[in-house]
C-alpha cells in the first residue's frame, strides 16, 4: 500500500535517493525522500526476521518508481533504519545470555534497582526479576572511594577465577559496573583488559565507558542491557549492511537512537542499547518540522496514535524534550536505560484498546489491546473485546469495505454485538452512545497523558498545535486539540508513518560533556571556562568530520541548589563564558526557571553547577516543497453515514485526502480518507489543506465538544 | 457479581473519569514537584512524601504516588482542625501542620495545607503536601525518638496549623524560629520551600481547573465520585464471607515497654451482605511513657491500608469508599487514642506496623484469597537517622534518614511480595538509596547491601527475604539511631506461611568481631568501625508446600533459598541438574503434611 504525496518517480537517473526504514511490531514503514517530497510504503512486519518485512517495503518502492529493487537501491544516497518495537522485542526473544560483574558486596545492584512502586495495592504482581540472574552475577573483589581512591585493590587472580566461569557457564556476553568507576576507572578497564584476553569473542560493556553517571544501579543497568544486545544487534545490523549491499545498495546505513538523531551503524552496534526505543524517539522529530513548516513556530504537542500505545512528546520553542529516566518496559517493572532520551511517553491506549465496564459502571478503554491477533472483534479473528476501532466502525467513521486500503473488511455486525453486550446493556446505552462513550474515555486518557507533560513542562496547550499521527490518530484528535484548547490539529502528509518520516529529518547529533563542578557563591571561571573549550573543542572535531551540512549547536548546563539531587537545564547562550554578569545571567536564568517549573526560587541561595553539555546536529537536507499538481485522479469523494453526539447519524461529506488540493476548507462535520488513515472532521471545525500537503483542522466558533 | 451493578451505573462516565484523572494528575505534579526540589535525601532520593487533595468540607478527593500512611486518614482531620483555627482563609495563606494530636502522624512530617479559593472568594478545595524532615528539632538527633516519656522530652516542634505564608510570602518569623531548632537549617529550609512549591503548584492547576469547568460542577464531580467510590467499596465487601476475627501481633520489648512487648490485638467484623466492614483497636493498652504512641490519624490509616491491601487494587480510596468503614478508637490508647502530651515519634512506623499487619493478617483469616500475610517491621539500622560532620567539606554538619535496606513485602494471595517494601506504610512506594550517592553525599562508606538466603517468608507465595547491608563512617565518628522491631518477633505468615526474617544489628568492631547492639536508640560508630543492619524480610501466604515446584527450583537456581530448604520446608527435591524431581517430590510433600 502506498500514500504518495509526490508527482511521479522519484528515482530517475541521477537522483539522489534517501530511505528511512521503521520496523514496527505490526507494520514496516518506509519512507522514500527525493526530489519530489516524501513517499510512504507500508508492509507487515515480520517479528522473526525484519528484513523480510523491509524487503517487501522495497519492493513495493521500487514497484512504484517502476524499478527494479537493485535500480532503485543504486540511486539510494542514505538508508536510516528505526526499529519501533523491534528492541523489545528482541529484548524478550533474543537478548543474549549475559554476566553481570560488579564490586563485591554489591550483587543486587540490578535486583534492588532505586526501588519505588506504582501501584501499591496492586498484589497480584510480584517484583520483577532482575535484568541479569543472581546465577549470573559475580562479585569482584575490589573497591573504590567516593573521590577515586583505591579502598582495595583488584585481586586480579580471583577476577581471572571468574572469568574461567564465565566461559564454563558458556555466557554470551558481559557487563562490568564496579562502584566508583565514574571517578576512577582503572579497575574497571583491567577487568575490561582480562576479558578480552580470556574471552575472546565475547562482546563486553563497560559501564563507565558507556554511561559515565553517579548512581550505580543506573549505570549498571545500562551496561547490562547494552552488553546482552550486542551479540544479536551487531549480527542484526551487519546482517542488514550485507543484505541493502546485495541488493544494490552503495549508500551509508545509518541507525536511529532513542536520542532523536542517528549514527553509524557501526558506532550503533558498539552500543545498541542506543537503539532501544529508537522508532518513537523520532516521531517529535517529523512533528517540529510540521510545525515549523506549518505553522510560525508554535510548541507542538506530538503524538503517535498506533494500535496498542499512544506516544507522546513535546517541541518547545522548537527543541526536542528530553528525560533522563528511560525505562525498558514499565516504570519500576521495567529496566532502566541509564540514558536520557527523547521524552517520549506512552501510554496503553490506541485503535485496539479494549473497553471494559467495571463493577461500580465506570468505563474504562485500556490499558489493554487486542493486539494484531486476535484483534478487535471486527476483525473477525476471534477477538472477543469491544476495541476502539470496534466503536469507530460502529459510529461509521470506518468503511468495512475500504480499511487499510481494502485490503482487510471488517466485520461490522460482530463489532455491534460485541459492543452491545459489553459496553452499551451494562451502561444502559445505545450502540452508538456507548461507542461514543468509549471514544470520549479514550479522548480523556489522551488529554490526561498530554497534561501531564505540558504541566510538568510548563507548557499552555492553548499556545501549542496538537500534530496528530498514526493511522488512528483521525477519530478523536480534534477533539483532544479541542479540550486541550490547542488552537489547531495538523495531520501530516506523512502522519501515518510519523517516525519513518522523523527519521528523514533526522540530523546527524553528537553531544559531548563535561562534568565540572561549580558554585555560584566561589565560583572559579577558569576552570568553567576550561570545561566550555574542552567541550567546544570535541564540538569543533565532530563538526569538522561532519561535510557542508548547516550545523547547530546548543549548549546548556545542568544546575541545581545546594543539597538537591535532581538538576535542571539551563540554556546557555554560546561556549563563551568570560565574565561573572555572564554567570550572573545563568544564576538569574536558574532561579527564573525554578520558579516557572516548581513555583518556588530561593533567590538568596547560590546554585550548583554539576554538567557542562552541548548538542551539536548536523541538519539533515531540506525537504524539497511537494508538487502536487497533475496527480493521477483519485476515486470521487461520496458521503458516509456517521454518528455524531447530540445530533444522531449524519449524512457527511467523504473527501479522499490525496485529492484535497491545497487550499481547500472543508467544512465539517466530513471524512477525509486516505488508504492508510481516517480523518473524522467534527461539527464546529473546519480542515485546510495547507500548500505542505498538511491538513488542518481548526475550530470554527466558539469552542465546545 | 452483584446483579444490579449496573442500576448504579454513572450518569456521565466519561466525566467522571475524565474529572478523576485530572485532579489525580495535579496530586502527580504535586508530588513531583517536591521530590524534584527536595533538600534532604528523604525527600530527593527515598521519597518519603505525599500529596492530595481535599475537599472544603474535609473529605479526602484524590491522591497519587503518596505514602498510605501519610495520606489516607489525616489530612481530612487536619483539614476539620484548620477549619477550626483559621475560619477564614485568604489566597495566598499557607499553614504548616505536624500536631500528631490534631491529625498529623509523627512530627517528623511537616505538611503544608493552602486553601485553594475561587476569584469569588469562596474556599472550594485544600491542597496537601508532606514530607519527613531530616530533622524537627528533637533532643536526640533522630526523628524516631523511641526512648522519649513524653513531647517535652521528644523535643520536637509542634506547629498545629501555624500560618506560614500571607500574600504568597512567608511569615518570616515562622521561618527564623526554625533556623534557630533544627539542625542543619538550609536543609530544612530547602524542604520547607519545596514543600510550599507543591503545594502552590497545586493551587495554581486546580485553580486552572476550577475556572475551566467551573467550580460547582467541579463539587458536583466530588460528590459523585464519592458515590462511585462507595459502590465499589460495596462491591469489593461483598465478596468477602461475613465474620468477625481477631488477629494480634506482638512488638518487640522497647524502653517503657513490658518486658514481654506490647502485643496489639485488631477485631475485624465483616457485613458482606450489607458490604460493610467494622475494625476495632480499643482491646489495646493505654498510652505508654515512651514515643511509640499511634496518633489518630496512623492508626485509621494503618487499618485503611491493611483493608483496601486485602480487597484489590482498583477501588478508589477516599470519603467515599471510607463510608463502607468503621473505625473503633479509645481515647487514651496507644493505638489511635494518643493525647498530648504523650509522644508520638514513632507514630508512623513501629506499633502502626502491627496495626495494619493485624487487620490483614485477620482478613486473610476469613477466607482463602484475601489480605495478606504480615510485611516487615521498621525502624531497623539500615534505614538509621544519621549524623556528625563531614571532614571533606568543613566539618559541616549532616543529619538524615538512610533508605539504604528496606525488604518488607508481605506474601499475596496470588503473587510473592513486592521486595523493596519498607512496611505497610509505603507499601513500595519508597525508593532505596543509591550507594554511590549516599557516600557522596555523606562521610560513610557501604561495604555490602544484598538480599539473604533462606530468610524469605516461606508460604505458596512467599514474603520477602531479609536484607542485610553493613556501613560505617569514613572520617569522623557517626551517629546513628534506629528503633528497630522484629528482632524478637518476626512477620507472620497466614493461611499456612511462614514468618519471614527478623531483624539484626551489630557493631563490627575494627578487629572483625561483632558485638550486638540494642535494637531501639543510637550507637556511635568510629572509623574503621561499621553497623551490621539486618531488616525483616515478610510473612509467607499459604502452605509452602502447595508452592509450584518450578517456583521453588527457580528460588534455588537464583539462590534465594538453597537445596536443603527447598526439600525441608517446601517439600521440593532437585534433580542433578537443578530441575523438579517429580516423583520424589510429590513422596516427600505427602510424608511432610501433617495427617488430617
Amino acid at each position: 500500500m502506498a500514500e504518495s504525496g509526490s508527482n511521479g518517480s522519484a528515482s530517475r537517473h541521477g537522483q539522489r535517493v534517501r530511505i528511512a526504514c521503521d520496523v514496527g511490531g505490526t507494520f514496516t514503514d518506509l519512507v522514500v525522500s527525493g526530489q519530489n517530497g516524501f513517499q510512504l510504503f507500508k508492509s507487515e512486519s515480520t517479528p522473526a526476521d525484519p528484513l523480510i518485512g523491509i524487503v517487501a517495503a522495497l519492493e513495493l518502492a521500487a514497484r512504484a518508481h517502476g524499478a527494479s529493487v537493485a535500480s532503485f537501491l543504486a540511486h539510494v544516497e542514505t538508508v536510516a533504519h528505526a526499529t519501533t518495537r523491534g528492541t523489545n522485542a528482541l529484548l524478550t526473544g533474543g537478548a543474549a545470555k549475559t554476566a553481570f560483574l560488579t564490586t563485591e558486596g554489591h550483587r543486587d545492584i540490578l535486583l534492588l534497582r532505586e526501588g519505588g512502586r506504582l501501584n501499591p495495592y496492586d498484589n497480584t504482581q510480584s517484583f520483577p526479576p532482575p535484568y541479569v540472574p543472581r546465577a549470573l552475577t559475580f562479585e569482584v573483589p575490589e573497591r573504590m572511594g567516593a573521590s577515586g581512591e583505591i579502598v582495595r585493590r583488584l585481586d586480579e587472580e580471583e577476577l581471572d577465577g571468574i572469568i574461567d566461569r564465565l566461559a564454563e557457564r558458556e555466557v554470551e556476553a558481559v557487563a562490568v559496573c564496579l562502584l566508583w568507576s565514574v571517578v576512577n576507572p582503572a579497575h574497571e578497564i583491567r577487568v575490561g583488559e582480562r576479558l578480552a584476553a580470556k574471552l575472546k569473542g565475547i562482546p563486553f560493556t563497560l559501564s563507565h565507558r558507556l554511561n559515565p553517571i553517579v548512581r550505580e544501579y543506573r549505570r549498571a543497568s545500562a551496561a547490562a542491557i547494552d552488553a546482552s544486545l550486542k551479540p544479536l544487534m551487531s549480527g542484526y545490523l551487519a546482517n542488514l549492511d550485507a543484505h541493502l549491499r546485495a541488493l544494490g545498495f552503495a549508500g551509508r546505513l545509518f541507525v536511529v537512537t532513542s536520542q532523536g538523531g542517528f549514527i553509524e551503524a557501526s558506532a550503533a552496534a558498539e552500543a545498541p542499547i542506543h537503539m532501544v526505543n529508537s522508532g518513537p524517539s523520532v516521531a517529535p522529530v517529523a512533528g517540529r518540522h510540521v510545525a515549523r513548516l506549518d505553522t510560525s513556530g508554535a510548541d507542538a504537542i506530538v503524538a503517535d496514535t498506533g494500535g496498542t500505545s499512544y506516544d507522546l512528546s513535546l517541541v518547545r520553542n522548537g527543541r526536542l524534550p528530553w528525560t533522563s529516566e528511560t525505562w525498558l518496559g514499565g516504570r519500576f517493572t521495567g529496566h532502566m536505560t541509564g540514558f536520557p532520551s527523547v521524552d517520549v511517553r506512552s501510554i496503553g491506549a490506541g485503535g485496539g484498546s479494549i473497553a471494559w465496564v467495571d463493577e461500580g459502571g465506570l468505563l474504562h478503554v485500556g490499558p489493554k489491546s487486542a493486539g494484531a491477533e486476535p484483534g478487535p472483534a471486527c476483525y473477525g479473528r476471534g477477538g472477543a473485546s469491544s476495541t476502539v476501532t470496534d466503536c469507530a466502525l460502529a459510529l461509521g467513521y470506518l468503511d468495512p469495505d475500504s480499511f487499510l486500503g481494502g485490503r482487510m473488511r471488517l466485520n461490522a455486525a460482530a463489532a455491534r454485538r460485541c459492543i452491545e453486550m459489553e459496553i452499551a446493556r451494562p451502561l444502559r446505552l445505545s450502540i452508538e452512545d456507548a461507542a461514543l462513550a468509549v471514544i470520549d474515555v479514550l479522548t480523556q486518557n489522551m488529554v490526561s497523558a498530554i497534561e501531564e507533560i505540558t504541566v510538568q513542562q510548563g507548557i499552555d496547550p492553548a499556545a501549542a498545535v496538537l500534530v496528530a499521527g498514526g493511522g488512528a490518530a483521525g477519530f478523536n484528535s480534534v477533539h483532544i486539540a479541542r479540550r486541550l484548547g490547542c488552537p489547531a490539529t495538523l495531520f501530516p502528509q506523512t502522519g501515518a508513518a510519523l517516525s519513518a518520516a522523523g527519521a528523514l529529518l533526522s540530523d546527524l547529533v553528537f553531544v559531548a560533556g563535561r562534568v565540572q563542578y561549580a558554585r555560584s557563591d566561589v565560583p572559579d571561571i577558569s576552570t568553567i571556562q576550561a570545561a566550555l573549550a574542552a567541550l567546544s573543542a570535541q564540538i569543533a572535531k565532530f563538526t569538522a568530520n561532519a561535510g557542508p551540512q548547516a550545523v547547530e549547536i546548543d549548549y546548556w548546563v545542568e544546575a541545581r541548589y545546594p543539597q538537591q539531587t535532581w538538576e535542571i537545564e539551563v540554556p546557555l547562550a554560546g561556549c563563551d563564558l568570560r565574565s561573572s554578569a555572564d554567570l550572573a545571567r545563568i544564576v538569574g536564568d536558574f532561579h527564573d526557571m525554578h520558579q516557572k517549573l516548581y513555583a518556588v526560587c530561593d533567590r538568596a541561595s547560590p546554585i550548583e553547577m554539576i554538567a557542562w553539555r552541548a548538542r551539536a546536529s548536523c541538519r539533515a537536507p531540506e525537504v524539497a516543497p511537494r508538487g502536487l499538481a497533475g496527480r493521477r485522479s483519485h476515486p470521487a469523494g461520496g458521503r458516509r453515514r456517521i454518528y455524531l453526539g447530540g445530533e444522531g447519524w449524519t449524512m457527511v461529506p467523504l473527501h479522499p485526502f490525496p485529492s484535497v488540493a491545497p487550499g481547500t476548507t472543508i467544512a465539517g462535520p466530513a471524512i477525509i480518507e486516505s488508504s492508510v488513515t481516517t480523518i473524522v472532521v467534527p461539527p464546529r471545525s473546519r480542515a485546510i489543506r495547507l500548500g505542505s500537503g498538511t491538513l488542518k483542522v481548526e475550530p470554527v466558533g466558539a469552542a465546545s465538544s | 457479581m452483584m446483579q444490579d451493578s449496573s442500576a448504579d451505573a454513572v450518569a456521565d462516565p466519561s466525566r467522571l473519569a475524565i474529572l478523576a484523572n485530572r485532579l489525580e494528575s495535579i496530586a502527580r505534579q504535586m508530588a513531583h514537584t517536591l521530590h524534584r526540589t527536595g533538600r534532604s535525601g528523604l525527600i530527593n532520593t527515598a521519597r518519603d512524601l505525599s500529596c492530595c487533595i481535599l475537599t472544603a468540607r474535609h473529605e479526602l478527593l484524590s491522591e497519587a504516588e503518596s505514602l498510605p500512611s501519610h495520606v489516607l486518614v489525616g489530612p481530612d482531620i487536619m483539614s476539620e482542625w484548620l477549619q477550626r483555627w483559621h475560619p477564614n482563609p485568604r489566597p495566598g495563606d499557607a499553614f504548616l501542620h505536624n500536631s500528631p494530636y490534631h491529625g498529623n502522624s509523627h512530627a517528623a512530617d511537616h505538611a503544608i495545607m493552602v486553601p485553594v479559593i475561587d476569584d469569588a472568594g469562596v474556599h472550594r478545595f485544600t491542597v496537601f503536601a508532606k514530607a519527613h524532615q531530616a530533622d524537627i528539632g528533637n533532643s536526640r538527633p533522630t526523628s524516631y525518638f523511641s526512648a522519649a516519656r513524653d513531647v517535652y522530652e521528644e523535643g520536637a516542634l509542634i506547629f498545629p496549623g501555624v500560618q506560614v505564608q500571607r500574600d504568597y510570602r512567608d511569615i518570616d518569623d515562622i521561618v527564623r524560629m526554625c533556623r534557630l531548632r533544627i539542625r542543619v537549617p538550609d536543609q530544612w529550609w530547602g524542604d520547607y520551600q519545596a514543600l510550599i512549591g507543591a503545594a502552590r503548584i497545586g493551587e495554581r492547576l486546580l485553580l486552572a481547573l476550577g475556572n475551566e469547568i467551573g467550580w460547582d460542577a467541579l463539587e458536583q464531580h466530588a460528590a459523585d465520585w464519592f458515590d462511585y467510590s462507595e459502590r465499589r467499596m460495596r462491591a469489593a465487601l461483598r465478596k468477602l464471607p461475613s465474620g468477625r476475627t481477631t488477629a494480634s501481633s506482638v512488638h518487640d520489648p522497647f524502653p517503657g515497654t513490658p518486658t514481654e512487648g506490647v502485643p496489639i490485638n485488631v477485631t475485624v467484623e465483616v457485613d458482606g451482605d450489607a458490604g460493610r466492614i467494622e475494625v476495632d483497636l480499643r482491646d489495646n493498652p493505654d498510652c505508654l511513657p515512651n514515643g511509640m504512641n499511634v496518633s489518630e490519624a496512623n492508626a485509621s490509616a494503618a487499618v485503611m491500608i491493611g483493608i483496601f491491601s486485602s480487597i484489590g487494587e482498583t477501588v478508589p480510596r477516599n470519603a467515599g469508599s471510607y463510608r463502607c468503614i468503621a473505625i473503633r478508637l479509645r481515647e487514651n490508647c496507644c493505638v489511635g487514642g494518643a493525647r498530648h502530651p504523650a509522644s508520638c515519634s514513632l507514630s508512623t512506623t513501629n506499633l502502626a506496623s502491627k496495626i495494619g499487619n493485624a487487620t490483614q493478617c485477620a482478613i486473610a483469616g476469613l477466607a482463602e484469597g484475601f489480605g495478606l500475610a504480615e510485611a516487615g517491621t521498621i525502624v531497623p539500622a539500615s534505614m538509621a537517622v544519621i549524623s556528625g560532620r563531614d571532614p571533606r567539606y568543613d566539618n559541616r554538619p549532616f543529619i538524615n534518614s538512610l533508605f539504604l535496606m528496606h525488604t518488607g513485602g508481605a506474601g499475596a494471595p496470588s503473587a510473592d511480595a513486592w521486595l523493596t517494601t519498607v512496611h505497610i506504610g509505603d507499601l513500595g512506594l519508597c525508593y532505596l538509596d543509591s550507594v554511590e550517592l549516599d557516600e557522596l553525599r555523606y562521610p560513610l562508606r557501604v561495604v555490602r547491601r544484598g538480599i539473604e538466603t533462606d530468610s524469605e517468608g516461606a508460604g505458596r507465595f512467599c514474603g520477602a527475604p531479609a536484607g542485610i547491608c553493613e556501613y560505617g563512617p569514613t572520617g569522623d565518628p557517626m551517629e546513628a539511631w534506629f528503633a528497630s522491631d522484629g528482632t524478637v518477633n518476626a512477620p507472620l505468615g497466614v493461611r499456612g506461611g511462614l514468618e519471614g526474617g527478623r531483624s539484626a544489628q551489630f557493631k563490627r568492631n575494627r578487629d572483625g568481631s561483632l558485638t550486638p547492639v540494642e535494637p531501639c536508640g543510637g550507637v556511635v560508630l568510629h572509623p574503621g568501625e561499621t553497623l551490621v543492619a539486618r531488616c525483616c524480610g515478610g510473612g509467607g501466604y499459604g502452605d509452602p508446600l502447595d508452592r509450584e515446584p518450578e517456583r521453588v527450583t527457580e528460588d534455588v537456581k537464583e539462590f534465594r533459598i538453597s537445596a536443603e530448604r527447598a526439600g525441608a520446608v517446601y517439600g521440593v527435591v532437585l534433580d542433578p541438574n537443578g530441575e523438579v524431581d517429580e516423583k520424589a517430590t510429590i513422596a516427600l510433600r505427602r510424608r511432610l503434611r501433617p495427617v488430617s
